[in-house]
């Protein structure tokens, strides 16, 4: 049995649509690991998350206390929605997550507080990653993202960065499995996930949608969909998929997918989602990466073609002469045509 | 200086006489926040006579807030249908669907018939996960064994002894054997559940691609490529599992509630009979959208929209519904200067000034504490009986309304004027309990009360489900019929207004569009926990989760001094609470606190 591992939820700015998200993971799911079934994510303890825990007020909040004070140590820090600025809500406050001994637990303090002692943290979803929806223009509470809240070069007790698994919410094996190869490099057991510049687990954003999309056969073929409903590529309908790096072809258990079923990708996993390039949803995505793929694409197609090509040019060439001197015969008999009166 | 040091520095003498010790002679106030396992950050404030075992006063409030509204103004109307069901992870597609509701009516768009069963089938998707997390995995821990033993051990003697009556269809043998099932992450009907859910998640990604927050509904219809025949088998596939589940979360329920109305349940949580349902699931081929046809296909709704004040159903006219909603903001903090822009609704019935088609979000903060005027960031949404006596009242939303509107309005085959009927099929389905078809009868209650609310949510799950079989088959029929067009093209007007309106799993959800210029001048929405957790309204009465409380009885065991509050908890969640909808509708929220100052956490 591996040694004991806690897990501490919190929810800032949140919708709790991460958390519903994670309830949907089937490899493996959410039970698995809070049952200890999978070896190597055994003996973790999710000791708080509001929204699934069985405790409430003091007997909740003390457990976070008990959290600051190094209780709970080794923990991973998740945190879910996003941060906002309480010097921005004077006379009032934006976000409180509990209230101890008659005091206010501001949930900035308290990120601040256990990611000063957590083993690793994860951002899940755009919110707690980004800044997400709350961050929003003209982002009424200065609301930030983990990833800007404790800064690029933030380590956890292991030497790992801010992680982040963004999505509106993200996908949810995405969710589980990112905590499951999270908590197994915290026990030496897998390697360090790597990270892109955003901090995303390049296993699972390292594509863009549109790489991974189920329908981008029709963007090859050229065919566009300009009602929804209609065969084709969702580009002219606004996809922001050429942007967006997300591996959301299919939701869970190959269900859904956003593209799959002709919906235009919205780019929620994008660290600018819901502002410009990502909207207006509906508004085709910004031209210059469409310009340059196609650049791509055309040195590509000709250089494929010219691989597959090559044998049968090589084969020709020895008979040219012979061919460029019929192709001359055949023009004269054109011109001799050309003369008849 | 930063906010957080001046309100460190400047609550000094309040942090002198803490009011955490709590008693005094016989009563006892008790602060619980947060209050977990709900959405959203909740907290309630109660004064508790201790010598009678009754709540005296009580404040709801939220402490968290992300300023959607702000967010939204400027930008296409069809943009809210993607940001407004982001309020809410639990519960998007009510918002989706009433915002997607305001665009058809505000560009003026019917969708073809199939494109509106397709909505409906995910909403109800949605339900169908809800209504049983609900009830099990969240609700479902405050009657478990564990919270037996803490708070209600006499219960837990006698449940012992006690036969569960359907025990032939869910197996449990006593009523202790179902509190054991709902032990968390350890109970049978706990894992279940958290499994059997996923498949709703799954029938709403067919067709919304994804959720939660659905992607796929769009101003005119549905965005799905290539409909077929494969997509409706998948969804039916998986409707039969919750078929299959409801039949053992409906018996089991009954018998578990049954049993703690027998422990004296029957007053906690009671409230004033004041109900309202706005209906959902509409019949694909009469929705049109437009507003003055809205009585018409309001009324052939699978979920009958309605009015019930003190017991007496006085409305069924969705058009009625609308004019008579208003939005006070006396006990907010808000300004309330604004021009009336709207003096009648396009069917020509005048409206109010508070009406959400006139009202603005005008924020002002101000201090805590000053109780005679202002103290709260939520609003009071109030429903005058314009063509009755004139008077405003609080309505109480959510499955039990619902329910008890359909049933007593008569509009469908199912209902009789006092109870819903209907039978749904046999299913054998490896890994559920009861393969029969099974008649189900949910009877009108003697009043709202915490048990009621479970109870009726535990059954609107086996409804949805019927409603969900039935509208799959109209989905057929249409398929048949060569109708699978899923999208009407249309011209964006640059002007208009729409009322979208549809049942959420906690209650009525409704929003107002103005579009200028083409895109959003004003938005407004009521979420259902809008209704429920509203703060006082100018004549000072309560909003629905205070009503409950007040004079609500204590069951706890022990000393008061150690009371955790389980009734209070019981029934708060017994309105399934949802603060991340309330929330963003007010660019803030309720927040009562007076002596208030943040917790020194270690740095």
């Amino acid at each position: 049995m591996s040694e004991e591992l806690n897990l501490i939820w919190l929810e800032g700015q949140d919708c709790a649509g991460c958390t519903i998200s994670a309830k949907q993971a089937s490899n493996p799911t959410l039970i698995d690991v809070l049952t200890g079934a999978i070896p190597g994510l055994d003996n973790l303890k999710l000791v708080f998350h509001p929204t699934l825990m069985f405790d409430w007020g003091d007997d909740a909040t003390q457990i976070l206390v008990d959290a600051m004070g190094g209780k709970y140590d080794p923990f991973v820090l998740i945190l879910e929605g996003a941060i906002p600025d309480e010097a921005k809500a004077d006379p009032g406050v934006f976000c409180v997550i509990g209230e101890h001994e008659g005091k206010l637990l501001m949930l900035s303090d308290v990120v601040k507080s256990l990611a000063d002692r957590c083993a690793a943290a994860v951002a899940v979803g755009t919110c707690a990653s980004f800044g997400g929806i709350p961050h929003g223009a003209p982002n009424p509470t200065g609301a930030r993202g983990l990833l800007d809240y404790l800064g690029k070069d933030w380590t956890g007790a292991l030497g790992l960065p801010v992680i982040c698994v963004p999505g509106c919410p993200p996908r949810p094996d995405n969710i589980v499995q990112m905590l499951g190869h999270a908590v197994l490099a915290a026990r030496g057991l897998a390697p360090l996930p790597e990270l892109d510049e955003w901090h995303r687990p390049v296993e699972m954003y390292g594509h863009l949608m549109h790489e991974l999309c189920s329908i981008c056969g029709f963007y090859a073929g050229g065919v566009d969909a300009h009602n929804f409903g209609d065969t084709g590529c969702l580009g002219a309908l606004g996809c922001k998929g050429i942007i967006t790096h997300c591996n959301a072809n299919t939701w869970a258990d190959g269900y859904g997918g956003c593209t799959t079923i002709g919906v235009p990708c919205f780019g929620c996993t994008h660290p600018d989602f819901p502002d410009p390039p990502t909207s207006p949803f509906f508004a085709k995505a910004p031209a210059m990466p469409f310009i340059i793929e196609n650049i791509k694409g055309m040195l590509a197609h000709s250089e494929m073609g010219y691989q597959r090509l090559k044998p049968v040019i090589e084969q020709m060439m020895p008979m040219l002469p012979e061919f460029i001197e019929e192709l001359e015969k055949l023009m004269e008999a054109e011109k001799d045509k050309g003369r008849k009166i | 200086m930063s906010f957080l040091d001046k309100l460190k520095g400047g609550a000094k003498k309040e942090e002198e006489a803490p009011r955490a010790a709590g008693m005094s002679g016989g009563e006892r106030e008790l602060t619980i926040e947060p209050i977990t396992r709900i959405e959203g950050h909740l907290g309630v404030h109660a004064k508790i006579d201790t010598g009678a075992r009754k709540i005296k006063d009580a404040y709801a409030y939220s402490p968290m807030f992300r300023g959607f509204e702000v967010i939204l103004v400027g930008r296409e109307p069809s943009e809210a249908v993607m940001i407004s069901q982001r309020c809410c992870g639990v519960c998007p597609v009510p918002h989706a669907t009433s915002s997607v509701t305001a665009c058809d009516q505000a560009y003026g768009v019917t969708p073809p018939p199939m494109g509106t069963a397709l909505r409906d089938l995910v909403l109800g998707a949605e339900h169908l996960y809800d209504a049983e997390v609900g009830v099990v995995n969240l609700e479902g821990p405050d009657y478990s064994e564990v919270a037996m033993k803490k708070f209600n051990p006499a219960w837990w003697g006698e449940a012992q002894k006690t036969k569960a009556e359907h025990s032939a269809v869910h197996g449990f043998a006593t009523v202790a054997d179902i509190m054991t099932a709902l032990n968390p992450l350890a109970g049978e009907l706990y894992l279940r559940s958290l499994l059997v859910q996923k498949d709703g998640h799954n029938m709403a990604a067919i067709f919304g691609a994804k959720h939660p927050h659905v992607h796929s509904f769009v101003p005119g219809g549905i965005a799905k490529l290539d409909l077929s025949m494969t997509d409706l088998e998948s969804y039916l596939t998986l409707l039969m599992h919750h078929v299959a589940f409801t039949k053992e979360l409906v018996t089991a329920s009954d018998d578990l509630l049954n049993f703690v109305l027998e422990q004296g349940y029957e007053d906690v949580g009671a409230r004033d009979l004041n109900l309202g349902s706005v209906g959902s699931y509409n019949d694909p081929t009469a929705y049109s959208a437009v507003y003055e046809e809205m009585t018409d296909w309001g009324r052939k709704r699978l979920i009958s929209p309605g009015i019930i004040l003190n017991g007496d159903l006085v409305t069924t006219d969705l058009v009625e519904y609308n004019v008579g909603v208003r939005e006070y903001i006396g006990s907010g903090w808000y300004e309330e200067q604004w021009a009336k822009e709207f003096e009648t609704d396009p069917a020509g019935n005048a409206l109010e000034y508070e009406h959400p088609w006139n009202k603005r979000t005008l924020p002002q903060p101000g201090k805590y504490g000053d109780w005679a005027s202002k103290y709260s960031w939520v609003t009071a949404p109030r429903w005058k009986n314009w063509k009755g006596d004139g008077k405003d009242y609080s309505l109480e939303v959510g499955p039990l309304a619902r329910m008890w509107v359909t049933a007593k309005a008569k509009l469908v085959p199912e209902s009789t004027g006092n109870s819903l009927k209907f039978e749904l099929p046999a299913a054998l389905i490896p890994g559920f309990k009861y393969a029969d078809s099974m008649a189900f009868e949910w009877k009108i209650p003697a009043k709202p009360n915490a048990v009621e609310r479970v109870r009726a949510r535990a059954y609107f799950h086996a409804y949805s489900a019927y409603c969900m079989l039935q509208l799959s088959m109209k989905g057929l029929e249409l398929m048949k019929a060569g109708k699978t067009k899923v999208w009407t093209p249309y011209e964006k007007p640059q002007e208009g207004i729409g009322f979208g309106m549809s049942e959420g799993m906690r209650g009525a959800c409704t929003h107002w569009c103005v579009m200028k210029n083409g895109v959003i001048d004003n938005y407004q929405y009521q979420a259902p926990t809008t209704w429920n957790a509203s703060s006082r309204d100018p004549a000072g009465n309560s909003g629905a989760y205070e009503e409950a409380l007040i004079q609500s009885p204590i069951t706890e065991a022990g000393d008061p001094a150690g009371w955790k509050g389980i009734d209070i908890v019981r029934t708060i969640r017994s309105f399934d609470p949802c603060l991340g909808c309330a929330v963003q509708v007010h660019i803030g929220n309720k927040f009562v606190k007076h002596d208030l100052v943040p917790y020194a956490v270690p740095l």
